[in-house]
């Protein structure tokens, strides 16, 4: 049982120092301008992920308006850029306070519904948004959307550069992977989970259900906050229609296709989405498609997500060897 | 003093009225049960006093202090805990973390104080749940997971246990190992308050009945003298034709 343990804990240790050399090496394999930048756009999607992943895999709260929160993140940097001459850095923490302040509020009616209806709310929310963001003139744009710089330079390094770009967003992912097992590990993990089995349970052994929903909404928002600002800087254009609920809906299914419990869900589900299309050739209408019946296939098959069926074919595997 | 003092306590839900004004004074330091048919109000009780339902009118006093209308979790670590009627955990994580999440939230421990269990492991061996640790709990049989009901309790580190129909689903051994449990919380420094349709177990373990029908308090003292009362005959078997 302990060497068990043990083992498992090792295997842990072997995985992630795998998962991080290749994504540290990964430029240099040759991977060309469209791979390498569709790995940074999985990045910057992978950090709003973790935060969904963990709203949802472990408080239970799920939300199909979460690009919403990527696009607060996203219109404050571009805006505080547009408006003040705001660069990057200036401009994160308060894509970052901005982004969870705002999904704390939307999270204040989870307090009273939950489920399904406040899936609707986050979908109103969403498209609420798009619509201000739209008709919000020359302060957001309109249609058209805002114009974003470049991030400034720090040590002489060039963000412009793809391979520089994606080394910070690995970075920003490097944390954000950190500071969600963190989260899971913990106490305030435990009592997420207990939120989510049984709420009524938590409160009578005493946990602030409450706080802890807003808290939790307010973490995820932060990280769509980070997401937010570094795909403004990425893309140098931000409109409208990234933010909107078919983004939002894409996001959902990332983390469902993934799975969101265990902690490479939400990078798995990212990486599927991403790349699948792109390494099947396949167009647009085909690949949205082929979402719908993976997901199904999941939720039928695999109810923990790809990452959790890796998991367990390992297990199994292994298993099969020690006979 | 008693701990928990219940004065003209009244629920109304729309038209019904679930408590009429009760008034029922619980020590911290005895078995204390409540019986009455069927929508008497007795779980509506706990509800209100652990902050489930806010009341209509009345006071719940803890502790010398209000705490009518508080969150049910402020009312938790304030030492007041229950169990619900039906069987309840986290069905997704193990035995150890169902108990864990109650040792971490709860009363907290005052300064000095001697601790009564030092982890959820001996919690989970008190009631008789050892070697289970592992086990998901939403797997385990109805018995256990009453036991781990309790478990759950504890481990928030009560002052009070208020016990909604502990024995409600278990057959005769499983409920007199209950009662065994039950019997042995006042000396670890816990008062109990419980509601059953158990007669016989009512009876042995309760130092007091009180008899709740239709939201009020129709009788309150020692079970022989409570249940012999005509009133309470009355109640349960049907008046005089």
């Amino acid at each position: 049982m302990a060497a068990s343990a043990e083992n498992s804990s090792k295997e842990k240790i072997v995985a992630a120092v795998a998962i991080g050399l290749f994504l540290v090496i990964f430029p240099w394999l040759n991977p060309g301008y469209r791979y390498l930048s569709l790995a940074i756009t999985t990045g910057i999607t992978a950090i709003a992920l973790y935060g969904l992943g963990l709203q949802f895999g472990q408080a239970g709260i799920m939300s199909v308006g979460h690009a919403a929160f990527i696009g607060v993140g996203a219109y404050t940097a571009a805006i505080l850029s547009g408006n003040v001459g705001a660069g990057f850095w200036v401009a994160l923490p308060f894509s970052i306070l901005l982004s969870a302040f705002i999904a704390g509020l939307v999270g204040l009616p989870s307090l009273r519904v939950s489920g399904q209806h406040y899936i609707i709310i986050t979908f109103c929310f969403c498209a609420l948004l798009n619509i201000a963001l739209t008709n919000g003139g020359a302060f957001t744009g309109g249609a058209t959307g805002l114009d974003v710089g470049s991030i400034d330079r720090i040590f002489e390094i060039n963000f412009d550069q793809l391979r520089n770009a994606y080394y910070l967003v690995i970075l920003a992912l490097f944390i954000c992977v950190v500071v969600i097992y963190l989260i899971i590990n913990s106490s305030y993990g435990r009592t997420l989970n207990a939120i989510r089995e049984n709420e009524p349970l938590a409160r009578a052994v005493g946990i602030n259900a409450n706080l802890h929903k807003i808290g939790v909404l307010m973490v995820s928002g932060a990280l769509a906050g980070v997401a937010g600002i570094l795909q403004a800087y990425y893309l140098h254009h931000i409109s409208p229609a990234l933010y909107g609920p078919f983004p939002s809906l894409y996001l959902a299914l990332m983390v469902m296709l993934g799975g969101a419990r265990l902690i490479y869900g939400p990078l798995v589900g990212a990486i599927i989405v991403n790349f699948l299309p792109e390494i099947m050739r396949l167009d647009p209408i085909d690949s949205r498609i082929a979402y719908g019946v993976g997901l199904l296939i999941v939720i039928l098959l695999l109810p923990g997500g790809v990452s959790a069926g890796l998991f367990g074919a390992y297990r199994w595997l292994m298993s099969k060897r020690q006979q | 003093m008693a701990a928990l003092e219940i004065a003209g306590l009244r629920k109304e839900f729309g038209g019904v009225i679930a408590l009429a004004g009760v008034d029922i004074s619980i020590e911290s330091d005895k078995i204390v049960g409540i019986i009455g048919p069927n929508g008497s109000g007795k779980t509506t009780l706990f509800n209100v006093v652990a902050g489930v339902h806010k009341p209509t009118a009345g006071r719940v006093t803890w502790q010398g202090k209000d705490i009518t209308g508080k969150s049910a979790y402020r009312i938790a670590r304030a030492g007041l805990v229950r169990t619900f009627q039906q069987a309840m955990s986290y069905p997704g994580l193990s035995v150890r973390e169902n108990v864990r999440i109650a040792c971490e939230h709860g009363r907290r421990r005052e300064h000095g104080s001697k601790q009564k269990w030092s982890s959820p492991e001996e919690i989970l061996d008190f009631v008789g749940l050892r070697g289970l640790e592992d086990a998901l709990a939403g797997s385990m049989p109805f018995g256990n997971l009453r036991r781990l009901g309790v478990a759950v309790a504890l481990g928030a580190n009560p002052i009070l246990l208020l016990l909604d129909e502990p024995a409600a689903g278990l057959n005769d051994s499983e409920t007199s190992e209950l009662s065994q449990l039950i019997l042995q919380f006042p000396k670890l420094g816990i008062g109990i308050c419980l509601i059953d349709h158990d007669m016989y177990l009512m009876g042995t373990l309760c130092e007091r009945l009180v008899v709740l029908n239709f939201g009020t308090k129709i009788a309150e003292g020692p079970p022989d003298l409570v249940l012999n009362d005509p009133k309470v005959a009355e109640v349960y078997l049907g008046g005089e034709i």
